[in-house]
């Protein structure tokens, strides 16, 4: 496996895609077929905006720690930044106490740069950054705008390496390049794996004795890096790391909340764990190849299935697997028990949920589990990722799917025709989710528990309380209108998708 | 030639044209850009203007073309086009207006052309160029502006004697830009003058779309709005007078004699009008002079905000909380004669002092003019330091504030630590609000 200057987009990479309308069944016989069927270049006529690339990226890179971002663009790209400024801090300090809260530059180009180039801007903002705020890593995402005006921003943080304290790192994530914002993990990862991820050179390494170095040895083959992201919590990682030190396990995260050293102190583990599979697999394989490290993407620690599931994946590699067979029946258990209440409450209701293809299936199962109903599921995007996770599903085959980023008009349309009771949905839309006059339980986050055995109990918890009182929500379906024509309610919700 | 912004305090012209649109009842943004913009514009607009949401049709559900490579390769008119029509089928509004990105404004797209040809739909479709590498917020804000003043603002021969629109505050971008509109209408009506605010409580559409009727136009601010007055002035024959945004009782007491003084209104009744709103006003104030007074409440200030609030709470705080203020940072992209004209606002204090005014756009900028106006602590048995101080500006003088143990009061986008709906800080109402967030931040602890 080659690096590429820029990470390729996921629509070439993995045939994923964004526009889908149909039942589990047809969608699990199209990701079958060999080109991903005509999901890959499905698209609409009608589209709503939604993240790209380059804000997604900022969802990693603002959470890394002694660094500083710069936006090589215009003076707009990565102003959503300003929504985490309180809590992007809060969060970096449950990992670390001491951490600085986020920074970051515009390098502010303007009309005279898009014809003169944006090399001097650039240069000029890595040298204040440095000198100003002295981080470890200097981030430069790239936008649409260098693209267009050709800026080679990797051989521009090459000449000025030399003239900064802090390591640069280029992020090429220009958002028209792709309509998969989920490209934005790999063009994250290509930049990591440019310039941080390396072996670092450690004095005692050549001074150690043998006892001391098969000591270390025997302790790197019981480490497991488990590769988090942005919007899971601390509370989830400290579940995880519960779950994986029971089996004797030590446990890294990375990429999210992690300092420079992370990266090379994370080459000597034994295998690399995704949370979820449609973030990581760009660098994992990359690892595997070029630093030896197996890794294991499968399912997504949510729900009790995914979570036995996932844990005795794990267990296999460390030859743990009757270990693991104990704890996960006692886990199971317990929780089993404690659900009970909140079963008797939440049978027969009917949930739609709504978000990351990984995290909405994995959470049906949860739904499944409480013996709730699925009224239907929206995919941000579909790829092969999602295949071992419809597995923990029952009866899924009749269930509506919809696969699309965001475009809340499609919500709209199916949420009338399904009528739940609940919705389970993803943040970015409640100006428009409020007004089905709903209860809307958010769909995981990085307040709030949610994988896990506690996170499953959480979910069931936050479930039951959130349905007790919806009114706030009633009142605005009732004093508030929706935007959409009454016409587009009498047509098909995939009236839009074209092949 | 601009320079990089450490932390910038505002979005880009889509942000500004996007956050007039969000202000405007029924009317539909059509985004003709990359995906991503949209969405980084609301989350940016929507946490720093105190919770301002995505309404009727923003956030998510803001329509938007998404061009990808090949539109960029092949040109993005026909998936623009493509995009109008469907947005006319599915979304209910009264005005569609197209806003452009970066990469369509780069490889000559023409909006303008395409929204013409939609010209016999029964809802007008307009076009606005609003890529970011041309201007900010405010920018945005005025080109939306100008662009409604000159495309959908009908002419009217006839003027109403005394009838005004506001404008200058801009939406989004000024956090309080509601309560705000609201406060100088409420003001202006004191003294017998309508003010037509275009997106204030009420207002509509129609009352853009007839705002060619006014015989004035009150710009309250030194520098935003240019392009818009000028339009009103030009296609509509409407002069304008500008302001500076008043704070508190006796900036808004100035203001409502200088318009007073425009429209010929008789003095008895101005006199009347503001012995009225100063008894309403002193008698809240009155509550505060115990305390004020029993643990002594004066504070050092130091002030970060835009070219409109900055001059006007630097002033209050001087005049009206009776503070010294010691450092006044403005942190938008100013011209030097925008500059020079702002810096004279700093003169003439009842207080007699002045701050140190520095224009600057960095975030971290504002620690170092701190050092430089102040002498250090070089370690001397006694040091007289700059406290007890307050700042008041956005939430990215949070870490200021934390490393001085200086309260913050956060009135300059961004707010993201507040939830702001029809509060104000301008007009007498204002400056109530003003003195209650302040000392409520001095009391909170009790």
């Amino acid at each position: 496996m080659t690096i590429e200057n820029a990470a390729p987009p996921r629509e070439e990479r993995l045939k994923a895609g964004i526009a889908f309308c149909g039942t589990c069944a047809e969608l699990r016989s199209t990701l079958d077929k060999e080109d991903g069927g005509c999901l890959n270049a499905a698209n609409r006529s009608f589209s709503q905006t939604h993240g790209c690339q380059f804000t997604l990226s900022l969802g990693i890179l603002n959470s890394l720690r002694n660094t500083v971002v710069i936006m090589h663009g215009p003076i707009g790209c990565g102003f959503c930044s300003t929504g985490n400024v309180g809590t992007g801090k809060a969060f970096k300090r449950l990992r670390d106490p001491k951490a600085e809260g986020l920074i970051w530059l515009s390098s502010n180009l303007d009309e005279t740069d898009v014809i003169a180039g944006g090399e001097k801007k650039l240069r000029e903002t890595i040298l204040y950054a440095d000198k100003e705020f002295r981080p470890e890593t200097i981030v430069v995402a790239s936008s649409c705008v260098p693209a267009l005006i050709g800026d080679d921003v990797d051989a521009i943080l090459d000449g000025l390496q030399q003239d900064t304290a802090a390591e640069l790192v280029p992020i090429i994530c220009e958002g028209f390049k792709t309509k998969l914002m989920a490209t934005a993990y790999d063009a994250v990862y290509n930049g990591i794996i440019k310039k941080l991820t390396k072996y670092r050179l450690r004095d005692e390494y050549f001074t150690e004795s043998e006892f001391d170095k098969q000591k270390r040895q025997y302790q790197i083959s019981r480490t497991v890096n488990v590769f988090n992201v942005g919007s899971m919590s601390r509370a989830d990682e400290i579940e995880i790391k519960r779950l994986l030190q029971a089996l004797d396990l030590t446990v890294n995260f990375l990429p999210c909340y992690s300092a420079l050293d992370d990266f090379s102190n994370a080459l000597e583990a034994s295998l690399n764990v995704s949370i979820c599979g449609t973030h990581d697999d760009y660098y994992l394989k990359y690892i595997a190849e070029h630093f030896h490290i197996p890794y294991l993407i499968d399912t997504i620690p949510i729900g009790r299935k995914n979570t036995n599931r996932w844990l005795l994946k794990i267990a296999e590699n460390f030859g743990v697997v009757e270990e693991a067979k104990v704890l996960i029946k006692q886990e199971n258990a317990i929780l089993d028990r404690s659900l009970e209440p909140f079963r008797k409450i939440l049978k027969g209701k009917r949930a739609y949920i709504s978000g990351g293809e990984v995290r909405i299936i994995a959470t049906a199962e949860v739904v499944q589990d409480l013996g709730m109903e699925i009224a239907g599921l929206k995919g941000h995007h579909i790829d092969q990722f999602v295949k071992p996770i419809f597995e923990s599903l029952e009866n899924s085959d009749d269930i509506y799917i919809n696969i699309a980023t965001q475009h809340p008009f499609e919500q709209v349309n199916l949420v009338r025709r399904l009528k739940p009771d609940v919705l389970i949905i993803h943040t970015g839309a409640g100006n428009i989710t409020a007004k089905h006059g709903l209860p809307v339980l958010p769909l995981y986050g990085p307040s709030y528990n949610y994988l896990g055995y506690s996170g499953t109990y959480e979910i069931a918890r936050r479930l039951n309380r959130i349905m007790k009182n919806s009114q706030f929500n009633k009142n605005l379906s009732k004093y508030r209108s929706l935007p959409y024509r009454d016409e587009w309610y009498e047509k098909e919700p995939f009236a839009y998708i074209k092949k | 030639m601009s320079k990089f912004v450490d932390r910038p305090r505002y979005g880009c012209a889509m942000a500004g044209a996007l956050g007039v649109l969000r202000a405007i009842p029924r009317a539909i943004p059509i985004i003709h850009a990359s995906a991503g913009c949209g969405y980084n514009i609301y989350n940016g607009t929507n946490a720093g203007s105190g919770y301002l949401g995505g309404g009727y049709c923003g956030a998510a559900s803001t329509p938007s073309s998404n061009v990808v490579e090949r539109d960029i390769v092949f040109g993005g008119e026909e998936r623009l086009a493509e995009q109008i029509q469907s947005t006319l089928e599915i979304m209910d509004g009264d005005l569609y207006v197209i806003v452009t990105g970066c990469m369509v404004e780069m490889i000559g797209d023409d909006s303008v052309a395409v929204a013409k040809t939609f010209a016999d739909h029964n809802k007008p479709v307009l076009a606005v160029s609003t890529p970011s590498f041309k201007g900010n917020s405010y920018y945005g804000y005025d080109i939306l502006m100008e662009a409604l003043v000159k495309q959908y603002v009908i002419s009217k021969k006839q003027k109403t004697e005394r009838k005004v629109n506001i404008l200058g505050i801009v939406p989004g971008q000024d956090v309080f830009w509601k309560g705000n509109l609201k406060e100088i209408k409420r003001v202006l009506h004191l003294i017998g003058i309508e003010a037509n605010t275009l997106f204030g409580e009420g207002e509509t559409l129609d009352d853009i779309k007839n705002s060619a009727d006014a015989a004035l136009n009150i710009v309250v601010s030194d520098v935003y709005a240019s392009l818009t007055a000028e339009a009103y002035q030009q296609e509509h024959h409407i002069p304008y007078i500008r302001t500076a945004l008043p704070v508190g009782y006796l900036q808004t007491a100035k203001f409502i004699r200088v318009i007073g003084k425009h429209f010929a209104i008789d003095e008895n009744k101005i006199n009347q009008v503001l012995a009225k709103e100063q008894d309403v006003y002193f008698d809240y104030i009155e509550r505060v002079a115990d305390i004020y007074n029993d643990v002594d409440f004066q504070r050092y200030g130091v002030v970060v905000a835009d070219a409109n609030y900055a001059p006007a709470i630097s002033e209050f705080i001087s005049d009206e909380l009776g503070w010294l203020p010691q450092l006044t940072v403005i942190t938008d992209f100013l011209t030097e004669e925008q500059k020079d004209l702002l810096t004279k606002r700093f003169d003439g204090y009842e207080s007699g002092l002045k701050p140190a005014v520095r224009f600057d756009t960095d975030t971290s900028s504002v620690r170092r003019y701190l050092s430089e106006i102040w002498e250090k602590d070089s370690n001397q048995k006694y040091y007289d330091s700059l406290g007890p101080s307050v700042i008041l500006g956005s939430v990215f003088e949070k870490e200021l504030s934390d490393e001085f143990q200086y309260p913050l009061i956060t009135l300059a986008f961004p707010v993201t630590n507040r939830v702001v709906f029809n509060r104000t800080y301008a007009g007498f109402n204002g400056g109530l609000t003003l003195v209650e967030d302040v000392f409520s931040s001095l009391v909170a602890g009790r």
